[in-house]
């Protein structure tokens, strides 16, 4: 990606890469927008990727 | 993606806005990096891992996890030593593909968006709050991040539970909840809503680890009030997990163990030593809360979260810019993922106008066709060590070399990475491969994507067969790696015989009909109905009452003190000048069929001479059914006109009677619910007592009022109105499932009797009035679980496709559920889910058309004798008979076909087949099977 | 080691809850002995019998539908 304006119709900017970040954005290019997922750390993932099992089925959450 | 960046600038308004953000630099070029690891080997330096929670060491250069997106490297500056003393560089050498390059700088970019959504998360509790109980002070007590870590297959220590100070696996485990919540000493007033399930959660983990380890949750109350969730409780402790209802005072390190002083609700203090102590601690706002808030221009409430109310849960005072996930207030998994949908759904509203204009559709060359002799390639993967530490994936993969077909064969290291999922495409075309055979992990989570990897290659996505390694063999046979490597090659020879079979079969898509049919013209229906117009779609809302509003309609405010009706009035008129909205009253869905894209329903509505039959064609269906106040037995509630549910507490309180708030009340907890006559907590009964106890308090304030409960979920920022009703002088006592309230009549007089386990005394007294909170009781969703074929739980809610990460989906295609028929939940919750029905219902819609696994049955009209078995064995409906010349013939209904393969098996000629399970290709399965016991007699 | 009795099961998995089953017995690591040879199906509906006798006719020790 270059610098300088970055000009797309219909595009939608989601700040933060949890769970609720990766989803809406998910579901936005679902639903058929663009998506700049910004993320201040190096991966996205948030706090669930620290997760070891969830509730109920105590799967793996990755 | 933009991942390491800051959110620097935010102006311009809905539709038009400007973002200013920096990138600061990985050091380390990501479409270079191959993720081999290399350079984390031979950096020097060490580095606390913040992923581990500094429980492990990593180095500057590393990469959080194996399975990171992205799948690159980074330098963490903060301690690599060039980038901090300009020294060492080691890793540039290192590097095969000469990724690393330290000149990278910070970039700034400015983006033009239409919407913003913030999902920053929740922040740390500080170490000052952990610091009073003790955290740093001992290595044994940790918190539940820490914990959660340990406890972890493949964290730091690899699953196992060790105390810090000695390394002996702890025996007795204290967890303390409410560290950082419900505190006002480190201004945290709410309740942070999760750290109860996540402690029981962790507890069951711990024992699952060690059946022998003894665990005690210290807590004020249990706040399991999610669905399911309370029979999470009672399954710990079924399984021994201690609960005691106490306030932890003091950890105080005591020999080699940890010394608790704790003082119960009967006023006794207790001593217990314990090996380790979990602090649960409690989920706090963003560092950079008031940062976000600068920058975007929202406020923030009082505990530095998004203000928001409980009408528009997820809408900010900045217009284009919404809220999803803890940042809108503490919650768990579900709640954010709704939430995340919620907002997708509301800036999809926001900006119908540009969609699908900014997206890049994909295109894939075009096809080959499927002529020639099968040329198989085999590709073995490592998964980094988690099958090549137990298999040897070289025998595996060199067992193939002479199987009839196999023209090419390879290992990797990650068969899924994006450099493999490239290599893989080139090989297929330089090898002209027309098979694909891929030895891995399970194709229930990689097939999609070697499916698409196929057809960016030009083949049919169907020629590609996965044999599950890991899953299924180097995972669960760890200790018999000889064993492992004679099962992988087995599957693999088994893998190629059905990929010698294969046949390319065509993708099918289905038109969708573009228009909603929602049941129930509550909160939750009218909500989905106005966010689909919103994003241009028409639905047919019916409702099975003469009128709009639902359960909303009963209500007078809520404990934000919004005004119920007024909301409720123009939300009434908004659906209805909606001309996207067809509103059909007293009306009920009486058949149902199709699937997702094309429902054809018969809707009957209006009553008597007006009744009439509408035949309703529409692509998805939401289910916002809702539910109504329970009943109980036992509590004098039918013979009393003392006693009334909170719901009509509610009602006369906003009455003008003279009376309407007596001297005295008492409210009772949990009347038929959590175990009685209802299994499952409502979540929303604790809100309402303390909502109605402070108007009561409000109308007269010397009016006694005592609420007997069992655990007080007043979860979120409710705390703080529980708080205020405790100021005010309401009194709650908690009772025993053993010991419950009683009421009865003698003479003209209104009696309950209960045990005050603060005062630790049988009590008797005669209020004017007791109110029960009753609980809620889901309307009507067993019938249309039978006409949708949907799911529902024990007790009667629609059941989820995912618990956790497809909350309003159902397992049926193209059916949402959202409000109570989901579950109970207050109005703020069931606000945002209608709003994440409304976006994922939404989808199919802008998809235009369904496509169609091509794994579905299909009928040989040769073959066929018309017998019609298949038919009547159906399941689904998905195979009809129609005239063929003379003669009937069965076809399947590609579209509704669930690809179960009943019909072939059981059809007397074999005339029916399964697209990917042919009878040709099982057979060979199991003939391949067969290869290796001969070669084993062979051998003896 | 070799006289002892080590059968040759052949297994038809349904995708949606035996396969699955099987891939979180994995995630979880459950250890269990290394006889099966699994062929995955959409759902058990689709097991013939003819494939269980055929499986016989191979050489299998034991056959194992699960769905």
């Amino acid at each position: 990606m270059g610098k300088g304006m970055e000009h797309r119709a219909g595009s939608v900017m989601v700040v933060g890469g949890g769970i609720a970040g990766v989803q809406a954005a998910l579901d936005l290019t679902e639903l058929g927008y663009y998506v700049y997922l910004v993320e201040k750390a190096a991966v996205v993932g948030g706090v669930m990727a620290q997760l070891d099992k969830t509730f109920p089925t105590n799967d793996c959450s990755l | 993606m933009l991942t390491n960046t800051d959110l620097l600038a935010l102006d311009g308004k809905p539709g038009d806005f400007t973002v200013k953000v920096r990138q600061r630099p990985r050091y380390i070029d990501a479409d270079a990096c191959t993720a081999c690891g290399l350079c984390t080997q031979y950096c020097p330096k060490h580095h606390l891992d913040p992923y581990n929670e500094g429980l492990s060491l990593t180095r500057p250069i590393h990469i959080d996890y194996a399975q990171a997106v992205p799948a690159t490297y980074y330098i963490d500056p903060s301690s690599c030593l060039y980038l901090q003393h300009e020294t060492c560089q080691i890793c540039v050498p290192v590097c095969q593909s000469h990724a690393i390059n330290f000149e990278q700088q910070p970039e700034e970019l400015e983006l033009n968006v239409g919407a913003v959504i913030l999902s920053p998360g929740f922040g740390k509790i500080s170490e000052e709050t952990l610091k009073k109980f003790s955290y740093g002070k001992h290595p044994d007590i940790v918190t539940s991040v820490e914990f959660e870590r340990m406890t972890t297959a493949s964290g730091p220590f690899l699953g196992e539970v060790k105390c810090f100070s000695d390394g002996r696996h702890p025996g007795r485990i204290a967890f303390i909840q409410c560290v950082g919540s419900r505190d006002l000493g480190c201004d945290n007033g709410y309740c942070s809503s999760v750290c109860c399930m996540y402690a029981i959660k962790e507890a069951m983990v711990a024992r699952e680890h060690d059946p022998e380890v003894e665990i005690t949750i210290f807590y004020m109350d249990i706040r399991t009030q999610g669905k399911e969730f309370d029979k999470a409780r009672q399954r710990a402790e079924s399984i021994g997990i201690r609960f005691v209802r106490a306030k932890v005072g003091d950890i105080t390190p005591w020999r080699n163990q940890l010394q608790l002083t704790y003082s119960t609700f009967a006023g006794t203090h207790e001593f217990e030593p314990f090996d380790m102590v979990v602090l649960s601690v409690g989920l706090e706002s963003p560092r950079d809360a008031s940062g976000i808030s600068d920058i975007t221009g929202i406020e923030l409430n009082k505990y530095n979260f998004a203000k928001s109310d409980t009408f528009n849960p997820l809408t900010t005072n900045r217009e284009g810019v919404v809220v999803a996930g803890a940042f809108q207030g503490p919650k768990d998994i579900p709640e954010s993922v709704t939430q995340a949908s919620a907002a997708a759904g509301l800036a999809a509203g926001l900006l119908k106008k540009q969609r699908g204009q900014g997206i890049v559709h994909k295109d894939y060359p075009q096809e080959k066709s499927d002529t020639d002799e099968p040329r198989i390639g085999v590709f073995v993967c490592h998964c980094g060590i988690n099958i090549s530490s137990v298999v040897d994936v070289h025998k595996v993969e060199n067992s193939v070399e002479n199987m009839e077909g196999v023209v090419y064969h390879t290992d990797s290291l990650y068969s899924c990475s994006q450099d493999a999922v490239e290599t893989l495409k080139k090989t297929i075309i330089e090898h002209n491969l027309n098979r694909v055979v891929i030895a891995a992990c399970s194709p229930r989570t990689h097939e999609p994507l070697f499916q698409e990897t196929l057809k960016d290659a030009g083949l049919n996505p169907c020629l590609v067969e996965m044999v599950n390694i890991r899953d299924q063999c180097s995972w669960v046979h760890a200790g018999e790696p000889e064993a492992a490597t004679d099962k992988s090659q087995d599957l693999v020879r088994m893998a190629v015989a059905k990929a010698r079979k294969l046949k390319p079969l065509p993708e099918q898509t289905v038109p969708v009909t573009e228009r909603a049919l929602i049941i129930g013209g509550g909160i939750a229906g009218m909500i989905v109905a106005l966010s689909l117009a919103d994003q241009g779609y028409e639905s047919v809302l019916l409702e099975k009452g003469k009128t709009l509003g639902g359960n909303l309609g009963l209500l007078n405010h809520t404990l934000s003190s919004n005004e119920t009706a007024t909301h409720l009035k123009k939300l009434v008129v908004r659906v209805k000048k909606n001309k996207k909205i067809d509103v059909l009253t007293q009306a009920e869905i009486v058949h149902s069929s199709g699937f997702i894209g094309n429902f054809s329903s018969v809707v009957a509505a209006g009553t008597g001479k007006t009744k009439k039959e509408h035949t309703v064609d529409h692509g998805v269906i939401v289910l916002a059914t809702g539910g109504h106040a329970h009943r109980p037995d036992g509590y004098l509630l039918e013979e009393s006109s003392r006693v009334i549910t909170q719901q009509e507490l509610e009602k006369r309180l906003a009455g003008r009677a003279k009376n309407r708030a007596p001297d005295s009340v008492i409210m009772i907890q949990c009347a038929g619910s959590r175990g009685d006559d209802l299994k499952y907590c409502s979540k929303i009964c604790c809100n309402h007592a303390v909502k109605n106890a402070l108007q009561i308090k409000k109308i007269n304030p010397d009016s006694q009022v005592i609420v007997l409960y069992r655990d007080m979920r007043t979860y979120g920022y409710a705390e703080d109105s529980y708080r205020e009703a405790r100021l005010k002088g309401v009194v709650f006592i908690p009772y025993d499932l053993e010991q419950k309230p009683q009421v009865y009549e003698k003479g003209r007089r209104l009696h309950v009797q209960f045990f005050d386990s603060l005062m630790q005394e049988e009590m008797d007294m005669t209020p004017d009035l007791v109110a029960l909170s009753v609980g809620i009781v889901p309307d009507g969703t067993e019938d249309l679980s039978k006409l949708l074929k949907a799911p529902l739980t024990d007790d009667k809610f629609f059941l989820e496709a995912h618990v956790k990460l497809r909350p309003v989906e159902l397992p049926v295609d193209g059916v949402y559920v959202c409000g109570l028929a989901h579950g109970p939940k207050p109005l703020d919750e069931t606000i945002a889910q209608a709003q994440a029905a409304a976006a994922k219902a939404a989808i199919p819609l802008v998809k235009g058309s369904v496509s169609v696994d091509p794994i579905v049955s299909s009928v040989d009209e040769e073959t066929c004798i018309g017998c019609s078995l298949c038919v009547n064995l159906c399941p689904f409906g998905a195979i009809e008979m129609i005239k063929v010349g003379k003669r009937r013939k069965a076809r399947t209904i590609s579209a509704s076909c669930k690809a179960c393969g009943i019909c072939a098996s059981h059809c007397p000629t074999f005339a029916i087949s399964m697209g990917g399970f042919t009878n040709e290709q099982i057979t060979s399965q199991i003939e391949a099977f067969g290869r290796a016991t001969e070669k084993e007699t062979a051998e003896v | 080691m070799s006289d002892e009795f080590n059968p040759r099961v052949l297994g038809f998995l349904c995708n949606w809850c035996c396969y699955a089953a099987a891939d979180a017995a994995g995630v979880s690591r459950f250890q269990y002995p290394p006889n099966l040879r699994t062929i995955r199906v959409m759902c058990t509906g689709r097991v013939d019998p003819a494939f269980v006798v055929r499986g016989f006719i191979e050489g299998a020790d034991g056959i194992f539908t699960g769905g």
